[in-house]
C-alpha cells in the first residue's frame, strides 16, 4: 500500500506544480475587481472580453501570429532540405553542422537577442521586424531540423532511389515520395515551431522598438503600467489556444512520436 | 564483344577507401538470365547499383544496347531494379505504386490502368490494388516490386534477392513465373542470389562472385559439374578439397598415399562420391544427419575432416564409431587453383 500511496503523493504533487499555476491564472482572469487577486474577487467574465478590446493586444497578437507562421514557414523551408542533405547524403562535417544549427537554443536567448541588436539592427538598419522575423526564424530552425530528421530517419533511402529508376529525378523523387511520407513530421515541426516562437520572451525583449511588440512583451509591460486581471485573462486564453493545438496534433498526428 | 547487349568493362567499384570490386568484366546477351551468384558481401547488390546508375564507378565503362552508360543519370537508363528491400512507396497504393513510373511517363489514364491491371494480374495481386504496402505480406510486397518494375518494359531487369522472402510453395510458383515473364517479353535480366539451387534452376547462366572477383562463369551444367576453382568446387558441393602431390593427399597435419596418380594441384569430391566401409584411409565418425535420400556423415581422419554419404538403405554408423573410406579416380575433380 506504501508505495501506490507514494506515487500517488508525487503524481499529485507534480499535476499541482503544472495544473495549479494555470488555474490561478484562469481563476484571477474571472475576477469581478480591479486588480489581479488570487483568489478572485467576485466573478465575472468582463476581463476576458476586455482582452479583445486593447488595441496594443490585437496589434501585438498580429505581430506575433506573423511571426510564428511566417517564421516557422520560413525556418522550414531552410530546415526541411538541411535535414534532407545531412540524413542521406555523405556530408563533410555533418555534426558540425547539426551543432551549429542547433546553436540558437543552446545559446541563451538573451545574448542571441543583444548579439542580433547590436549586430543587425543597429549597424545595418534592419527595420526590428525583419530582425524579429530572422531571430525567430533562426530560433525555429533547429526544431525544424530535428523533427524533420527524425521522421526522415524513419524512412528508408532506398525509395528515393526506386523513384529515381522509374524516371524521377532527383528532386521529384524528393517531391513525390519523400515530402508525402514526411508529411506529419513537417506538420509536428510547425506546430512546434509556431508554439515556441508565439511563446518566445527573452529574444524579442532585445527587439523590440516603439510600436513593434511581440504579445508576450506587450503582456509585460501592459502588467508595468496596469495590474488588471486582462493580463491573467489574456494568458489563459492563449493557454487554452496552445492546448487545443497540441491537443489537435496529437490526435491527428501522433505528434509526441516526434518531439 | 559484339553480341553483348550489357557489358561491363574494368569496372571498379569502392565505398570511400573501401574497394568492393577491384576489377569487373562481364559480357550479358541480349534476352539472357544471369544468375549473379555468390556468399554474403561479396558485391552483389553494389555491381546492381552500379549498372542502375546508382553508383559511380571508380573507373571503367558499362555499355547497354551499344550505348556508353557510364555517365548516364540513372533515370535515363531505362534499367529496372528490384530492390532486396523491395522499396514500395508506403504513401501510395499498390496499383499507384504499379503506376508510378507510367504516370510520369504522362501516358493516358486509360492505358496506365490496362498495363497496370494487366501486370498486377501476372503477379497476381490484382486483388489487392487498393491496399497500402504496409498492409501486405512480405511476399506480396516482393511481387509489387516485380509487377512495378515490369510494367515499364525495362531494357535491363536487375532483380536483388528477387525471391528471399518467399514460402518454399510460393518461391517455386515465383520462380516459374519468373522464367515464363523472362521468355515472354524477353526482358534481359540479372538476379542475385545466394542460394546456388535457385541460380542452377533459373538462369541461363551464373556468374559466380567471390569478394568482388568472378570466379566463374558458365551455364549451370558448367558450374554444377565442372567447377574451376577451389571456391567454386565448395560452393557447388564439393566439400572434400585436398592438396595433392603424385599420389600422395595432403591433410593439414599428415600426407598419405592416394590410390592412383594425379597431375593437377588439387582434387575434390562430392560427399557422395567417397567410398564408405571400403578402403586405405580410416576416422572417427564425429556427425551423423538422416537426410531423407542418404545419410551424411563427418568423418575426423589423419588428413582431416571428411564429408562423405551413403545411400539411406545401406548399414549406419553411430557417432564415435571407427569407419574406412577412400577417395575414387572417378568422381575427382581436379582442381588447379
Ligand atoms: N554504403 C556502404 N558503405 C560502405 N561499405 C558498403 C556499403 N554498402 C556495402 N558495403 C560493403 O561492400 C561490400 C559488398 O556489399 P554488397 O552489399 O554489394 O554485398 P552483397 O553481395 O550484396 O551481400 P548480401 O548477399 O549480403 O546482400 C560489403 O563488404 C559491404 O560491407
Ligand atoms: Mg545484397
Amino acid at each position: 500500500m506504501s508505495s501506490k500511496w507514494t506515487s500517488r503523493i508525487i503524481i499529485g504533487i507534480t499535476l499541482t506544480f503544472l495544473i495549479g499555476p494555470f488555474l490561478i491564472i484562469i481563476l484571477a482572469g474571472l475576477s469581478a475587481g480591479d486588480f489581479m487577486t488570487f483568489p478572485p474577487d467576485g466573478i465575472s467574465l468582463k476581463w476576458y472580453l476586455k482582452v479583445f478590446t486593447v488595441e496594443s493586444f490585437r496589434a501585438s497578437f498580429a505581430l506575433s501570429m506573423f511571426l510564428a507562421v511566417f517564421g516557422t514557414i520560413a525556418a522550414l523551408i531552410l530546415g526541411i532540405p538541411a535535414a534532407y542533405a545531412i540524413s542521406r547524403y555523405d556530408i563533410p562535417y555533418a555534426e558540425t553542422i547539426k551543432t551549429i544549427v542547433a546553436a540558437p537554443i543552446i545559446v541563451p536567448g538573451i545574448i542571441v537577442g543583444l548579439a542580433l541588436l547590436r549586430y543587425l539592427v543597429v549597424p545595418l538598419g534592419f527595420t526590428v521586424t525583419l530582425a524579429l522575423f530572422l531571430a525567430h526564424t533562426a530560433l525555429v530552425l533547429p526544431y525544424a531540423v530535428r523533427v524533420v530528421s527524425s521522421s526522415l530517419n524513419n524512412l528508408r533511402g532506398d525509395m528515393e532511389e526506386a523513384a529515381v529508376l522509374l524516371g524521377c529525378s532527383r528532386i521529384g523523387a524528393f517531391m513525390r515520395v519523400v515530402l508525402p511520407n514526411i508529411q506529419s513530421g513537417v506538420l509536428a515541426a510547425f506546430i512546434l515551431g509556431f508554439v515556441t516562437s508565439f511563446n518566445q520572451v527573452p529574444v524579442s525583449l532585445f527587439l523590440s522598438g516603439p510600436g513593434v511588440r511581440t504579445l508576450p512583451i506587450d503582456m509585460l509591460s501592459y502588467m508595468e503600467m496596469t495590474y488588471d486581471p486582462s493580463v491573467a485573462a489574456l494568458s489563459a486564453l492563449l493557454a487554452f489556444l496552445s492546448v487545443i493545438i497540441v491537443f489537435v496534433a496529437e490526435k491527428f498526428l501522433g505528434f509526441s512520436r516526434y518531439v | 564483344m559484339s553480341n553483348a547487349f550489357v557489358s561491363l568493362q574494368k569496372l571498379s567499384l569502392a565505398y570511400g577507401s573501401n574497394i568492393v570490386v577491384p576489377e569487373l568484366d562481364l559480357d550479358i546477351v541480349e534476352g539472357e538470365l544471369i544468375a549473379l551468384l555468390g556468399p554474403s558481401g561479396c558485391g552483389k547488390t553494389t555491381t546492381m547499383r552500379a549498372i542502375a546508375g546508382l553508383m559511380a564507378p571508380q573507373s571503367g565503362r558499362i555499355y547497354i544496347d551499344g550505348i556508353d552508360m557510364t555517365r548516364m543519370p540513372a533515370n535515363k537508363r531505362g534499367i529496372g531494379l528490384v530492390f532486396q528491400s523491395y522499396a514500395l512507396f508506403p504513401h501510395l497504393t499498390t496499383f499507384e505504386n504499379a503506376a508510378f513510373g507510367l504516370r510520369l511517363k504522362k501516358l493516358p489514364q486509360a492505358e496506365i490502368t490496362q498495363i497496370v491491371e494487366r501486370g498486377l494480374r501476372a503477379v497476381g495481386l490484382d486483388r489487392l490494388a487498393d491496399r497500402k504496402p504496409a498492409e501486405m505480406s512480405g511476399g506480396q510486397q516482393q511481387r509489387l516490386s516485380l509487377a512495378r518494375s515490369l510494367v515499364m518494359q525495362p531494357k535491363v531487369l536487375l532483380l536483388d534477392e528477387p525471391l528471399s522472402n518467399l514460402d518454399a510453395r510460393l518461391r517455386l510458383e515465383m520462380r516459374a513465373e519468373l522464367q515464363r515473364v523472362q521468355k515472354e517479353t524477353g526482358i534481359t535480366m540479372v538476379f542475385v542470389t545466394h542460394d546456388q539451387s535457385e541460380a542452377l534452376a533459373l538462369a541461363d547462366r551464373i556468374v559466380l562472385m567471390n569478394n568482388g572477383i568472378i570466379e566463374q562463369i558458365g551455364t549451370p551444367d558448367e558450374l554444377y559439374g565442372a567447377p574451376k576453382t577451389k571456391f567454386a568446387a565448395d560452393f557447388f558441393g564439393f566439400e572434400n578439397i585436398f592438396e595433392v602431390e603424385g599420389n600422395t593427399i595432403k591433410g593439414a597435419a599428415q600426407s598419405l598415399p592416394l590410390g592412383f596418380e594425379s597431375t593437377s594441384k588439387y582434387l575434390a569430391w562430392r560427399p557422395g562420391a567417397i567410398d564408405v566401409g571400403v578402403g586405405n584411409f580410416s576416422g572417427i565418425v564425429r556427425g551423423s544427419a538422416f537426410a531423407g535420400e542418404q545419410r551424411e556423415y563427418i568423418i575426423e581422419s589423419k588428413i582431416g575432416q571428411v564429408h562423405a554419404a551413403t545411400p539411406a538403405a545401406d548399414p549406419s554408423y553411430k557417432i564415435g564409431e571407427e569407419i574406412v573410406f577412400d577417395f575414387p579416380q572417378d568422381h575427382s575433380l581436379p582442381l588447379a587453383r
